[in-house]
């Protein structure tokens, strides 16, 4: 009987057993770097909450937005709030961003910091009216931080009857 | 406490962040992307957003000194229109000191102010910055802009020609 052929067999069956096995432990490898992929995820997410908590908790966290209503009576150039407690924030608006917010855009202005109690905000929006003349329009308000963020829009907005245009100070 | 130590690190690292971001500006060289600006017009009108131009080339003219200094640039402001129907931007930057004005001219002369947070400053000036469609900067030109007009020109004319045949074949590879 020739025994070269069984041989030949079960050297075959070895090896393919061996490649299989080694296989399984490269699908093992695999799914382990998978698993710390994922780790590495979560724990990424988990430290950008916690910077989060950390540099903005709810009860310090607000919020500055702007809008405008129409603009045919004004056009925004730049807008400027200050108020104790936080940096003036600052902004230049370009031909493309007054498109935008004439079309119905919010604009998210600023996230900052502000400690629970009463302040009193200023916003001085500059810009030019319908014949070209230079405007400010000026929101000085008192408003209250509690626990919860404070989210306000600064919404500029036609006064047809005046031919002119006013801003004011909306809550969300 | 270890709450304390994280937010130490964190604001710690932000601090890093924005010290590299102003000695980026100053080092500004060709090669490098050109970080975002928004600038207010220094004598009436829109500001400009250097993000806004992405897709286009454009041309930054950093003014140094400069009391109504139109004459000295003319020249420039007619080079530059030259290549409007090309898509050229191009933009004079201008800083006060004392009692200096500001030209008046067709193309938008901005205000370099560090009153503005989303502003910064190059320096030396003058200097001229040609930025492709991409937001890098491909040439920087220093010193006078009299005696840099000739080279200005010509690094002006084949950079848009560049930037026409790689418009070209993006279009054709679309």
């Amino acid at each position: 009987m020739n025994k070269r052929p069984i041989l030949a067999g079960l050297f075959l069956i070895s090896v393919l057993s061996g490649y299989a096995q080694a296989e399984s432990s490269d699908a093992g490898i695999a799914a382990d770097i998978l698993q710390v992929k994922r780790s590495v995820l979560e724990l990424n997410k988990d430290l950008y909450e916690l910077e989060e908590d950390l540099l903005s908790p709810a009860t310090t966290r607000a919020a500055f937005y702007f809008s405008l209503s129409y603009g045919e009576f004004f056009e925004p150039l730049s807008i400027e709030v200050t108020g104790a407690g936080f940096e003036t924030v600052r902004h230049i608006y370009t031909e493309r961003q007054v498109a935008a917010l004439r079309m119905g855009a919010v604009q998210p202005l600023a996230n900052i910091n502000l400690g629970p109690g009463k302040h009193r905000l200023r916003a001085v929006i500059r810009g030019v009216d319908q014949l070209g003349q230079n405007r400010e329009l000026v929101v000085e308000q008192q408003v209250e931080k509690t626990d919860k963020p404070l989210l306000l829009e600064f919404v500029v907005s036609d006064l047809a009857e005046q031919q002119s245009a006013g801003a004011q100070l909306k809550f969300w | 406490m270890g709450h304390f130590i994280r937010f130490l690190f964190l604001s710690l690292l932000s601090f890093s962040a924005q010290s590299a971001a102003a000695e980026d500006a100053a080092r500004l060289a060709p090669g490098q992307a050109v970080e975002d600006f928004s600038m207010p017009s220094a004598v009436g009108g829109w500001g400009q957003r250097l993000l806004e131009q992405r897709g286009k080339p454009v041309m930054l003219i950093w003014l140094d000194r400069c009391d109504r200094c139109e004459e000295q640039l003319v020249r420039y402001q007619l080079l530059a229109e030259s290549y409007a129907l090309d898509e050229l931007s191009a933009w004079f930057i201008w800083a006060p000191y004392n009692n200096d004005q500001p030209p008046k001219m067709r193309l938008p002369v901005l205000l370099n102010d560090r009153y503005w947070p989303q502003s910064w400053g190059f320096d030396p000036r003058p200097a001229i910055m040609l930025i492709n469609q991409d937001g890098v900067l491909d040439h920087l030109i220093l010193g006078d802009l009299s005696g840099h007009y000739d080279e200005t020109e010509k690094t002006l004319a084949l950079w848009m020609a560049e930037q026409q045949l790689q418009a070209r074949a993006e279009i054709s590879n679309e």
